[in-house]
């Protein structure tokens, strides 16, 4: 149950990344042409910036969900196993501590900003492009949380996530 | 005193293995709730929406995309073959060859780990059906592929230009000569190797065949041409070039027939993933930023360093110690984000150029993935080659020693990497 709903988020997170890729590439390609023919887009820069803004937090989500976030487990794994177990509970609360926050905090902000709209595009509203920061931290929690037992038991046996290769030894 | 103390929560966090963007984020709200209560918590919604939308970022999905969809394997080989027509007929001639094709995917791809990952698959398995050792066919492509952070595009090259508020172009150019130096410095002790192990000569020189593979590789070899002519006769901006890059490798897929929606899908998905890991420390660094900015800590860290001494070479020998040392222990991006926004008031208070100190960090970075233990390209490398990782390393030292020879060059000779930069932009 747990695995196939964390499969259809994984392959849901993909498609959804994938579509932002597209979207972004392509916003990118038709506003160098404009530009090149003296008709540069007015809304550009604000929508392209909106668009990396979603890559990044529902990339992110998928990254956790992965566990390909950028860490250093060199010393981690070099604790005896009572203190690692420690270590990893530990990291574990606080980065899904700090991901409540974040999407308390950007709740907060949609509260803020509820009746602004873009400078560029007056018909999207701000609250609406800044929707990634409740949504994405969310997200983010609920990946750390299904992909922990995996990273745990990883933990437990002293094997990296981040390098798995057996080839580490000092031969 | 309380940045002291973050600062040891963030070292601690990243030993414990929270991921190091966010490590920098607790630390910076611990930091803000500390100096401005927790009304100020509310703040972290605002700061980290904004920290992931630098418009100048834009090019880092871009410059990952392109490059992934160059990895497809029919354009790689293409690129082998007309380097190998080219350098062959020398002793250790594949080896010189993977330094070759390097220098070529370096000027696509922005990154090094996707560099190795798309020629080590094809170059390292050859090498050593040839005859070399694992870990010196492991050595040599890993040490080639750190040619991609120094060689325009460069992702760690953009990060830096964000942080330093530094022109992203002109450290492109900048990059341009020290990347060939190390390719030719790697070559030449690639040849000692191979003089003194007597490496296989691949193939006679022989025109008709570098004509041949020439013409079969032109279209590859049209991309650099796009992407760095692009950039270098101000025709696009380095953003646009990264669109045009992405464009311009789906139509040489097309080309060759390499290209397939499945490989295009997963390179979209590589290209989100890796824009997201190094966005997220982005982000953080914004929320890190305005406490930096609030306690004016790195203004009083130049000030520090100035009173002991205002010997710039000097200056710049103690941050190039400094940043060989964190490049042991940190991926580049998150090296470049967590230190350069501290250290670019010094650079300013000393009258270092912003573009050649860029230069010098990302030398230092590209080192910093050739040596364990934090060491992507090098672990890579080896994982691909099925070597030793310390064997690999006592090889790779001696390709280490190149690049670190070009970084002396680079860091006391300001005119090697910055006489193009003045060349097309003019001198400032």
């Amino acid at each position: 149950m747990i695995s196939q709903f964390r499969r259809t988020l994984d392959v849901t997170l993909q498609w959804v990344v994938i579509g932002q890729m597209i979207a972004l590439t392509i916003m990118v390609l038709v506003a160098v042409f404009y530009r090149k023919f003296g008709a540069s887009l007015s809304w550009y820069d604000e929508v392209a910036s909106v668009m990396l803004a979603w890559i990044t937090y529902y990339g992110a989500a998928l990254a956790a969900l992965r566990r390909q976030h950028l860490g250093f487990d060199g010393v981690l794994l070099r604790l005896p196993i009572p203190i690692r177990m420690t270590a990893v509970a530990i990291a574990e609360v606080l980065v899904i501590g700090f991901f409540l926050i974040l999407a308390w905090a950007g709740w907060q902000v949609l509260e803020v900003v509820g009746d602004e709209n873009l400078i560029s595009l007056p018909w999207i509203s701000v609250s609406f492009t800044q929707s990634v920061i409740p949504i994405g931290a969310a997200l983010f929690v609920i990946c750390e949380l299904l992909s922990l037992p995996e990273s745990w038991t990883a933990a437990r046996v002293g094997r990296s996530l981040e390098h798995p290769e057996p080839h580490m030894t000092r031969s | 005193m309380l940045l002291g103390v973050m600062f040891l929560a963030m070292v601690a966090m990243i030993f414990i293995n929270v991921p190091i963007g966010i490590a920098l984020a607790i630390a910076a709200l611990l930091g803000q709730v500390s100096f401005h209560g927790t009304n100020s918590l509310v703040t972290v919604g605002i700061e980290m929406y904004r920290g992931a939308t630098g418009f100048a970022l834009i090019s880092i999905p871009m410059f990952v995309l392109a490059g992934a969809i160059m990895n497809a394997g029919g354009i790689s080989r293409r690129l082998i073959a007309f380097v190998s027509a080219i350098i062959g007929f020398v002793r250790g001639g594949l080896a010189m060859v993977n330094i070759g094709v390097s220098l070529f995917f370096a000027e696509i791809s922005g990154s090094a780990v996707a560099d190795v990952a798309a020629l080590g698959s094809v170059m390292i398995p050859e090498m050593k059906k040839r005859g070399y050792s694992a870990p010196f066919a492991a050595a040599v492509t890993s040490s080639s592929a750190s040619l991609a952070i120094i060689i325009p595009p460069s992702i760690p090259m953009i990060l830096y230009a964000v942080s330093a508020n530094a022109s992203v172009e002109q450290l492109f150019v900048a990059g341009l000569v020290p990347g060939l130096m190390g390719g030719l410095g790697l070559m030449f002790v690639a040849y000692l190797f191979a003089r003194r192990y007597n490496f296989p000569v691949e193939k006679a020189f022989d025109f008709h065949d570098l004509r041949t593979t020439f013409v079969d590789a032109l279209p590859a070899l049209m991309l650099p041409v796009i992407i760095l002519g692009g950039i270098f006769s101000g025709l696009v901006t380095a953003t646009e070039a990264a669109g045009l890059a992405v464009l311009a490798s789906v139509v040489v897929g097309l080309w060759y027939r390499d290209f397939d929606l499945k490989h295009l899908r997963e390179s979209m998905l590589d290209g989100g993933l890796q824009t997201a890991v190094v966005m997220i420390l982005v982000a953080a660094s914004v929320l890190m930023g305005d406490l930096l900015t609030v306690s004016q800590v790195p203004q009083k860290l130049a000030a520090g360093l100035v009173a002991l001494t205002d010997n710039k070479y000097l200056i710049l020998m103690i941050l190039n110690v400094f940043f060989l040392v964190i490049g042991f222990f940190l991926h580049s991006a998150a090296a470049i984000i967590l230190v350069v926004p501290i250290i670019i008031p010094l650079i300013e208070t000393v009258g270092i150029n912003p573009v050649h100190f860029g230069l010098i960090v990302t030398l230092n970075l590209a080192i910093g993935q050739q040596t364990p233990p934090v060491a992507s390209v090098l672990i890579t490398s080896c994982s691909i080659a099925k070597a030793d990782i310390w064997e690999t390393t006592k090889v790779n030292i001696h390709f280490i020693a190149v690049l670190l020879t070009v970084l002396m060059i680079c860091t006391y000779v300001p005119a090697v990497p910055m006489f193009l930069v003045d060349l097309i932009y003019g001198t400032p």
